[in-house]
């Protein structure tokens, strides 16, 4: 199984911003990479790209040691040939054909047996789940049957590589959650090296083993999940991954000058997640403004002075709105990014600015 | 103890009756419903009892009471010794012609579609509009054109170009069959290709871009995806070709007369002016026979294509294949159908109206006299075209009663549009829409034979109406229904009905809505709603040939009158007239659409 390696890959269609800006990645095999960002941020334009569809502007695309496309080195393999398998948002499955059909398609333009065809193409369908379908036609199918036939179709080739776009987002969210399961199931099952993109980070998180945020072309960030949450390496990705959001304090604020500690001067935003937030009886003295139960979880709205603050929380609050509290965060918790939004070091763990903000967990309990 | 049925009765009527008054969905589409009734279906219940009652004037030939039942027309026309020549030679000669010229356009209009739509050949984009243009003109424009140049002393009048270069065009090249099939498959050629070229574009990218991820190479996609996929596209277009060329008229008739060559149609005409009522109602029934067929079987064919139903999706991958050396020939052919379909023959008739003895190219043979000259030395029409007043006359009628038709169906289509996708008895709705459609399966010739069977005479209130410009409106009101009922009825189902609930909620009565929500919001789709139908019917032939007399002549029944008086170079200024009208009322669509007129076509 090939590691798929983006060598400072560009792609602009005519004058002004280009889709892909400089993007270096390496999938290394039996990964489940997610390319995550905002719509409209280059990623379908990167899968494209891998898959064939789109021709590089500048830089250089690796599939083992093989290269596929290079204008520098005057090399395109066309998608034909690169033995990929490309799953479109869409499905993009063929109506003229039935489920069978549909999946057996790849093989048969490979010239295989007939015989084995019949048999992979049933094994395949039998894995996806849809071997009572084999004759029906896709429009004969629900959303969910129609993207496994897609996934099937692909399966059946056995590519290298497979390119997921956005697969679940045409699905209900009963489905969507059904799916996940299965995809993770079938990256473990045949242990294909899977690209999957997505704008949903709630799916990037559940299932991806390295994610790649993207915004406007560029790539902000490659990691495993749990590194791009905890550590986000600019207020972008610090933004876009969470939910509810960070808070973003502004450091010149009272409350920003505080957690940013010694780190103030170099400090234009200060980040902390909602549920980085503790309640404590000596913290810093915080009104509360409002409380919003979302089913499992509590959101409290926070007042400390001029700033807000949103805090959650897994225990039921005993709190009432208006009533005076006090928080605190643990130094690991503050994120600190300048002015242009990078990531600074944390701010030190000693010093007398931090003590207060020390969670102190006692007397915590007899607040919620 | 007795029931008490009556307060509750009362209360049920007065309560429908407000209802009704506030909601008029149903009180109008029962009156659309009867006037369709009356203007498409009993027409052609007229015509087709016609061919089995005595008709006026035959009592003595069949030998029964005029009025009384008799199987002498269907015998005559289908059985007799004269059969063959009467029917059956005419019938075999309508289907060769329609089959032959859908089959070439098909094959030359689906080339052009692909250079146009995948290949990289020079100047696409303005071919694309180019290539349409024989579509925006009549098409005895071209059958005209033709005679200019091949016309032989076979007849008499002006010679031809040809004859006149000292070239004795035969017969067979001159007129029938050969330059018919010609003249048919080159107006058809548009047609092909804005059907074909608006599937290609409909393909989804991603349909292509994912077979080729699993290895197939661009033959193997085009074998085994698109040529499938564009399938339905390819034989209904096929279907509406054919179904269209058995109903042409004006080509047979302009080349055809003069060597006896005759189809259904041209029998048809001439057993009406001849006044064989029974005879032409057995021709027109024979049309609609094959007109309806071909529908109904391409509307088999639709179902079937409902199945291909994709969801759109984005995938932009470049589909156009590089022809590489071939791209300067495939230019050059497209150029060629250009030249052949539109510059040739508009130049051809341009300079037979500016020149006195046809062909001959020296500067004193040329003159303006034809379109502005005064007292010529003719025994009629003494002034140029532009100084004839019967030209004014005839342009005025033209828009004036194609424009008021236009507008009419355009409204009713609304109306029908209205009445389908709000009212509450579906059936209603389809008796509603398949009569409006029911024109669509009865070519235009047939139908004006209906109208002449139906409105020749009293009938009850109704006074005769032939000889008055009232046959002709509601004719072409009736022949437009079923585009002004598609369009109406696409345009409202995809308002819906919230904006007008918003409207009624917030406190407007009915009118208040149609004509400050419906009216406002639908204004686009009525105004192309009534200038495509405009277009058609300026430039159309056959409802007019029948139903106008003299006095109620339109541009197109004018400039056949001047041919049939060997006024040569008067009729194909007219002719160019109307091509000028009826180009500018379709370019005026495409401005206003944005769209282009392949989308109009498609649905």
């Amino acid at each position: 199984m090939p590691t798929i390696t983006l060598d400072h890959i560009s792609k602009s269609y005519g004058p002004g911003p280009a889709a892909v800006r400089d993007v270096s990645l390496q999938v290394a095999a039996g990964d489940f990479m997610c390319l995550l960002g905002p719509s409209g941020c280059g990623k379908t334009t990167i899968l494209r790209l891998l898959a064939g569809l789109e021709h590089l502007t500048t830089g250089a695309l690796h599939v083992g040691d093989r290269v596929v496309d290079s204008p520098e080195a005057g090399v395109f393999i066309p998608p034909e040939r690169r033995r990929l398998g490309l799953v479109f948002q869409s499905y993009a499955l063929w109506p003229h054909m039935s489920v069978a059909g549909n999946v057996a398609f790849g093989l048969q333009v490979q010239r295989m047996p007939k015989a084995e065809i019949a048999t992979r193409v049933a094994r395949v369908m039998q894995t996806l789940g849809i071997a009572q379908y084999a004759d029906r036609y896709p429009s004969q199918l629900s959303g969910g049957q129609q993207q496994r036939v897609a996934l099937a179709r692909m399966l059946a080739v056995n590519p290298d590589v497979l390119l997921l776009d956005e697969p679940l987002s045409n699905l209900d969210a009963t489905l969507r959650l059904e799916m996940r399961t299965e995809l993770r199931r079938i990256h473990q099952e045949f242990g294909t090296t899977i690209v999957f993109v997505t704008h949903d980070q709630w799916e990037a998180m559940t299932l991806a083993t390295t994610i790649a945020v993207m915004k406007d072309g560029a790539l902000q960030q490659t990691g495993t999940p749990d590194d791009i949450y905890a550590r986000p390496t600019n207020s972008f990705v610090a933004r876009f991954i969470g939910n509810p959001p960070i808070n973003m304090i502004d450091a010149a604020s009272p409350l920003g000058q505080r957690l940013a500690g010694q780190n103030a001067i170099q400090a234009a935003i200060v980040g902390i997640r909602p549920e980085a937030v503790t309640l404590t009886q000596s913290g810093l003295p915080a009104r509360v403004l409002s409380i919003m139960p979302t089913g499992g979880s509590w959101l409290i709205d926070l007042a400390l002075d001029a700033d807000r603050l949103l805090l959650s929380t897994q225990t039921r609050p005993n709190l009432h709105n208006g009533q005076s509290v006090g928080c605190a965060i643990a130094p690991q918790d503050i994120h600190l990014f300048d002015i242009h939004g990078t990531r600074l070091p944390q701010p030190a763990l000693t010093g007398s600015t931090v003590p207060q903000s020390i969670p102190m967990r006692q007397t915590q309990e007899d607040l919620l | 103890m007795r029931t008490m049925p009556s307060p509750l009765w009362g209360a049920k009527i007065r309560r429908s009756i407000a209802m009704g008054w506030h909601d008029p969905t149903t009180l109008i589409g029962v009156l659309l419903l009867v006037t369709f009734l009356w203007l498409i279906l009993a027409p052609v219940i007229s015509i087709l009892t016609d061919m089995f009652f005595v008709q006026m004037g035959d009592a003595r030939r069949v030998g029964a009471e005029t009025g009384a039942f008799t199987f002498y027309y269907l015998d005559r026309i289908l059985l007799s010794p004269m059969a063959g020549f009467l029917f059956w030679g005419p019938l075999r000669e309508t289907v060769i012609n329609a089959a032959l010229s859908m089959m070439i356009a098909m094959i030359l209009g689906s080339g052009l579609a692909w250079l146009l739509y995948r290949t990289d050949m020079w100047g696409r984009a303005w071919f694309s509009t180019a290539l349409i243009v024989p579509y925006m003109l009549p098409s005895w424009t071209f059958a005209l054109a033709w005679t200019t140049v091949f016309k032989n002393r076979t007849i008499g009048g002006q010679p031809g170009w040809a004859e006149a270069a000292g070239l004795s065009p035969p017969d067979w090249l001159a007129y029938g069959q050969v330059p018919v099939i010609v003249i048919m498959t080159l107006t058809y050629i548009p047609l092909v290709l804005l059907l074909v070229g608006n599937g290609l574009r409909r393909i989804d990218a991603q349909l292509e871009d994912c077979a080729r991820v699993l290895g197939a190479s661009h033959g193997t996609v085009a074998r085994r995806i698109v040529i499938p996929l564009l399938r339905p596209a390819l034989l209904s277009a096929a279907v509406l070709i054919f179904a269209d060329a058995i109903g042409e008229f004006a080509v047979p008739y302009v080349l055809g007369l003069p060597v006896q060559y005759e189809v259904l149609s041209t029998s048809l005409f001439r057993a009406i002016s001849s006044r064989q009522t029974g005879a032409a109602a057995v021709f027109a029934g024979a049309i609609m026979l094959i007109g309806i067929m071909s529908i109904c079987l391409d509307l088999y064919l639709m179902r079937e294509a409902r199945r291909f139903v994709t969801i759109g999706g984005k995938g932009a991958m470049d589909r156009t294949r590089r022809l590489g050396r071939w791209r300067a020939a495939a230019t050059g052919v497209a150029g060629t159908f250009f030249v052949l379909g539109v510059v040739l023959p508009l130049t051809v008739l341009f300079i037979s109206t500016i020149t006195y003895i046809p062909g001959r190219l020296n500067i004193e043979n040329f003159t303006l006299d034809y379109w502005i000259g005064r007292d010529l030395d003719t025994i009629a029409l003494r002034n140029g075209i532009l100084f004839t007043p019967e030209l004014w006359q005839a342009a005025w009628n033209s828009v004036s009663i194609v424009g008021l038709a236009s507008l009419a169906s355009g409204l009713l289509g609304l109306l029908v549009g209205y009445v389908v996708s709000r009212t509450s008895w579906p059936l209603l709705g389809a008796a509603l829409r398949q009569l409006a459609f029911m024109p669509y399966m009865v070519p235009g010739i047939a139908f004006a034979a209906a109208y002449l069977s139906l409105f020749a005479v009293a009938r009850g209130p109704v006074p005769p109406l032939y000889g008055t410009i009232w046959i002709l409106m509601l004719a072409l009101i009736a022949d437009q229904m079923p585009f002004a009922s598609r369009s109406g009825i696409a345009a409202m189902a995809q308002l819906g009905r919230d904006p007008e609930e918003a409207a009624r909620v917030a406190g407007a009565g009915w009118w208040k809505r149609m004509f400050r929500i419906i009216g406002p919001i639908q204004r686009t789709a009525l105004v192309i709603g009534v200038l495509m139908p405009f277009v058609s019917g300026i430039k159309g032939v056959s409802l007019f040939i029948i139903l106008a007399t003299p006095s109620t002549d339109v541009l197109t029944t004018y400039s056949l009158r001047l041919i049939d008086y060997n006024y040569t170079q008067a009729a194909n200024a007219v002719v160019l007239i109307i091509a000028l009208i009826a180009w500018g009322g379709t370019f005026l669509v495409q401005k206003l659409t944005r769209t282009g007129l392949g989308d109009g076509l498609g649905g």
